[in-house]
């Protein structure tokens, strides 16, 4: 298609960077003047990011390197807390379940959240009604809905024995209680919170399509689906990479609802490196093998983001150039 | 094209489709919204429910008796510590706290998108992707240098803190919301501003924010219901006199070895989440509606 | 007219200033469900009594709590006290020199003299009273349901630890749960001390808690009560993962399920359903007549300060907190036993009479993991423990963790 000709020409135009440097270098002072004021206008989110953000992480980085236990000591030990973070059973098993976890979550989320905007922009009845079903959990405290869900799930009176008692005597669905299937219940209720919000987004990216290319299909006898795939899901690409990244910050920092379905367990089998972060802080009184976990997470988000975040400045501007 | 018969009726958005493909529509979205509505049908039976009925443990069963009392009860008298006041009592603190903790940040996230996307000015990309990797620190993580910068400036423990504290946290989401948005707003329009002489902060006040109506109100939902939920942050930065109505609501719900009211737990849970439930629904509209006009799409 | 206005005027202006003379207390506590609100409510009510201002901050869950206080220790907006467990929790605080202590009133009251050594040994650190404790809880009591008892055909309380694995088996027999025990780790902690406690003895028990004995630990006689901890997960019910422990009570309580080992909190969940001791469930302390009575608690701490109003205040709430009738009454609502042995027990239930009792004799006052552990190194236990529960470990490996994790 004619779009794919147009990338290729503004991939090949000079670089961002080259365009900067010759445009600073041949400002006028008035311009530079309005350099200097949008600068002024970052200002805010340059101290926030230096001081907050950069801050806290170096702080973090320090810490993490001596033996501090409530408070912050200066006592240097080395590669100590990474060490015995890398013994601890429950942060490897932490990292793990959170990688399960991720790719499930932001899977299932995107795919429900994208086939519940695409049926309800179908004009069905009581569309604001089914948007708020939807969207009512995303509003709820998970310490409550964690605890039903906990209910729901429980072999003991759950939907295990509500299903029983309806005359199917073998239905099992104890996922809970087991070691190995713990993880995809707690993917099931986050799904069922966040869904809602992602159903919102891209129902609104797709009410943004122009309806002219429904005629065209139309007209072009193409089938409804190969629609979606081939036209509709590209235009979407923006909203889909604006959703991602919310769903990826969620993963990260997956803790509530762990917390109040499961309390990390059975056991330790479904432990999240943010709860392991948490109870290291303040319950065990050792921020520095809490430091050198968020230290840990933090290094494996960076490696798994760059790349995204490298494509899609590339693609952005790409599709603003033309 | 004028006076052709594309004219005479609205034309339909879409193809209409076939009888089963529209059963199966319906099917989906019911079955969709039976396993989303799940949850809330039992916190509904169980917030009607004597403690009794709820020890027997059929948490699907209809109440036996319904009782209004765990909701009067949540709002006026469960205990919250010496106190039995119900959770009323932070709600006003709430909305306090809300109010400039959402039009704060969409400014400065307006703002800096705007300043992002059109502006460009050098090495702030590199700030912008700091930015967003700070969206992944756990919260908890940036407690104790948060506790020691606010209480050096003097803000620790007051409502301008808590204000300050929402702000930096909100800062990655709004800026990244606003950017993208900007994006898709063509360079013609702004270039064609600059040469009829506009600066900055007057292409920002009298162009760019107008056109944001969409991406504004998609930012203000997603924020007021962040900062209405917000427990943690509420808790260590407001101060005693400030705290928020999630402080209440967690009284009254987690308790180590104290005893469980299930049933007031479950009312108070869904009485604090009406405010964003209402603004969902007053504003449902506008969310998808407004946002068509292009606040999220490339 | 006009003078009479004016009098009314300076009385009521008096009158407050008399009441406004009382110092302003801020206390952060966890205290927040209604049967702890109610027990609270004693130490506010006597505070206020006494002339003071009682400015309450509850935080549920106590790990907030704490953090919060020390939080607000840390950014220059401390209150004037904070609730902590009897435990190492607040050695740091001591450490860095922002607590004050209270040695004034601990020697004007004397409590070296009627504190259990235990927990005069966690308030008192290098000579110094940093910590006014206020009660104390025993985390392993067993209880049992009289109708579930009736139904198994168990006539009468099991005596020792062979005994209460008959009745479980009994119960279990009769198509009852055996243990009824909410899979969450600090419970499984619970369960663990119980066994140690009853089944290794006093002696074992300090070595292996408070001395941290390596060779102790990797013996045979602990290799006897890990067996025996895990024997009793047999017992558990499957759906037992995650649940709260008032939803194990509440099966005791409906009838479902036969035994349960907590707290003497779970006398409140009693209470709620309106079930009495003694005619609806029982309570048994401990297994043998010399066994443990396991001793953890809270304690409320004094936040540094020189404003000598705010002194004066914590110096009130600690004489305050510890005077006997308080006690009694604070105890009453909380379902723990007083501090002090010198009260008057007539008021309180049975089983805190029975508490109240096994603590007169000093051998059998055994401190609960976290007097003797640090935060760190509880939390260490509590996963291994937690692991062991709920997977097949090799009991070898247990207790080889437990040496290492306990070591430093």
């Amino acid at each position: 298609m004619c779009r794919w000709k147009k990338y290729k020409r503004t991939l090949l135009q000079p670089s961002r960077i080259e365009t900067a440097l010759r445009t600073v270098m041949t400002l006028k002072p008035k311009q530079l003047f309005r350099q200097l004021v949008s600068w002024a206008a970052l200002l805010p989110l340059a101290s926030t990011v230096l001081v907050a953000y950069l801050g806290t992480v170096l702080w973090s980085l320090k810490i993490s390197f001596t033996n501090s236990r409530t408070f912050p000591s200066d006592q240097y030990v080395g590669w100590a807390q990474y060490q015995r973070l890398f013994d601890n059973d429950r942060w490897l098993l932490s990292l793990q379940n959170l990688a399960l976890y991720g790719v499930l979550f932001v899977a299932a989320c995107m795919v429900l959240g994208f086939l519940l905007a695409v049926f309800i922009d179908q004009k069905v009845m009581a569309e604001g009604a089914l948007r708020t079903v939807f969207l009512y959990p995303y509003a709820m405290s998970f310490v409550a809905t964690g605890l039903v869900w906990q209910w729901m799930l429980n072999p003991g009176n759950g939907i295990q024995q509500a299903v029983r008692q309806m005359g199917y005597p073998d239905f099992t669905f104890d996922w809970i209680i087991d070691q190995d299937m713990v993880i995809y219940t707690i993917v099931i209720a986050t799904v069922w919170q966040a869904s809602g919000l992602v159903m919102a987004l891209l129902l609104a990216g797709l009410r943004g399509i122009d309806e002219e290319i429904w005629k065209a299909a139309r007209i072009d006898g193409i089938p409804t689906w190969r629609v979606y795939v081939s036209i509709v899901l590209p235009m979407l690409s923006p909203t889909l990479i604006t959703v991602f990244v919310l769903l990826f910050t969620a993963v990260v920092k997956v803790f509530d609802s762990v917390v109040s379905m499961t309390q990390g367990g059975p056991g330790t089998a479904s432990e999240v490196p943010a709860k392991f972060i948490m109870e290291h802080l303040f319950g065990r009184a050792n921020i520095a093998l809490a430091s050198a976990g968020s230290i840990v997470l933090l290094l494996t988000v960076l490696l798994l983001v760059l790349p995204f975040m490298l494509v899609r400045n590339r693609s952005t501007l790409a599709r603003v150039e033309k | 094209m004028t006076g052709g018969t594309l004219a005479v009726r609205p034309p339909l958005r879409r193809p209409y489709r076939l009888r089963p493909a529209r059963v199966g529509v319906y099917a989906f979205l019911l079955t969709a919204a039976l396993f989303f509505l799940l949850p809330l049908y039992i916190m509904l039976v169980t917030s009607v429910k004597s403690m009794d009925e709820i020890r027997m443990g059929n948490i699907f069963a209809f109440p036996i008796q319904v009782t209004l009392e765990p909701w009067v009860t949540a709002w006026t008298s469960a205990c919250t510590g010496v106190a039995c006041d119900g959770i009323r009592g932070g709600f006003w603190n709430s909305v306090l706290i809300v109010i400039p903790s959402t039009v704060l940040p969409i400014l400065l996230g307006a703002l800096n998108g705007y300043a992002l996307s059109f502006w460009k000015p050098r090495g702030a990309n590199v700030l912008f992707a700091i930015l967003m990797m700070g969206a992944f620190i756990p919260v908890q993580v940036m407690m104790y240098p948060l506790v020691r910068i606010l209480a050096t400036i003097g803000l620790f423990s007051s409502l301008p803190g808590i204000v300050l504290v929402h702000i930096i946290f909100s800062m990655p989401v709004m800026t990244l919301l606003f950017r993208n948005y900007y994006l898709s707003i063509p360079q013609e329009l702004f270039k064609a501003a600059r040469i009829d002489g506009g600066g900055f902060f007057r292409i920002f006040l009298q162009l760019m924010l107008p056109m944001s109506t969409p991406i504004i109100i998609v930012a203000a939902i997603m924020q007021v219901t962040g900062v209405w939920n917000d427990y943690i942050l509420g808790l260590v930065f407001a101060g005693r006199d400030n705290l928020p109505m999630t402080v209440q609501l967690n009284n009254v719900i987690n308790t180590t070895t104290g005893t469980r009211l299930y049933n007031v737990n479950m009312a108070a849970t869904i009485l604090t989440s009406l405010v964003p439930l209402t603004i969902y629904f007053v504003s449902g509209r506008w969310f998808v509606r407004g946002i068509a006009a292009g606040a999220v799409k490339g | 007219m006009k003078l009479k206005l004016l009098t009314l005027a300076l009385s009521t202006g008096f009158a407050a200033l008399a009441h406004a003379a009382g110092p302003k207390a801020e206390v952060i506590h966890w205290w927040t469900s209604g049967g702890e609100s109610a027990a609270v409510k004693t130490f506010s009510d006597a505070y206020n009594a006494a002339g003071g201002v009682w400015v309450d901050t509850a935080i549920s869950i106590g790990e907030q709590a704490r953090s919060v206080a020390v939080n607000r220790i840390v950014g220059g907006n401390p209150p004037t006290a904070a609730q902590f467990n009897t435990s190492k929790q607040f050695l740091d605080l001591v450490e860095q020199g922002m607590l004050n202590n209270v040695d004034d009133v601990a020697l004007r009251d004397g409590w070296d003299k009627f504190l259990p050594e235990p927990v005069l040994n966690v308030v008192r650190v290098k000579g110094h009273f940093y910590a006014a404790p206020v009660n104390i809880h025993m985390p392993t009591w067993f209880w049992y349901s009289k109708a579930a008892f009736k139904r198994a055909g168990i006539a009468s309380e099991p005596r020792t630890m062979d005994e209460l694995f008959a009745v479980l088996d009994k119960l279990k027999a009769a198509g009852l749960i055996p243990l009824a025990h909410g899979g969450q780790p600090w419970q499984e902690s619970i369960v663990f001390t119980a066994v140690l406690a009853n089944v290794g003895g006093a002696d074992l028990y300090l070595k292996v808690l408070r001395d941290r004995d390596a060779k102790a630990i990797q013996g045979d006689s602990f290799k006897n009560v890990l067996l025996t901890f895990k024997r009793l997960q047999a017992y558990v019910d499957k759906a037992a993962p995650g649940r709260n422990w008032n939803d194990a009570t509440a099966l005791l309580i409906t009838g479902k399920a036969g035994v349960q080992i907590m707290g003497d909190w779970t006398k409140g969940e009693f209470a709620q359903a309106k079930q009495l001791p003694g005619k609806d469930y029982g309570c048994i302390a401990g297994f043998g007549p010399k066994s443990p009575y396991i001793i953890q608690g809270d304690v409320f701490v004094f936040p540094k300060t020189t404003n000598a109003e705010a002194i004066k205040a914590q110096k009130m709430m600690a004489g305050l907190m510890l005077a006997p009738t308080t006690q009694v009454e604070f105890s009453n609502k909380k379902g723990s036993i007083p501090v002090r042995t010198d009260v008057d027990v007539s008021k309180m239930d049975v089983c805190a009479q029975q508490g109240l009792a096994i603590m007169k004799d000093k051998s059998r006052q055994l401190g609960n993991g976290e007097v003797y552990l640090n935060p760190d190194q509880n939390g260490s236990l509590s996963d291994i423990l937690t692991a062991y529960w709920n997977k097949n470990v090799p009991v070898e490996k247990v207790q080889k963790d437990i040496a290492s994790a306990l070591k430093n």
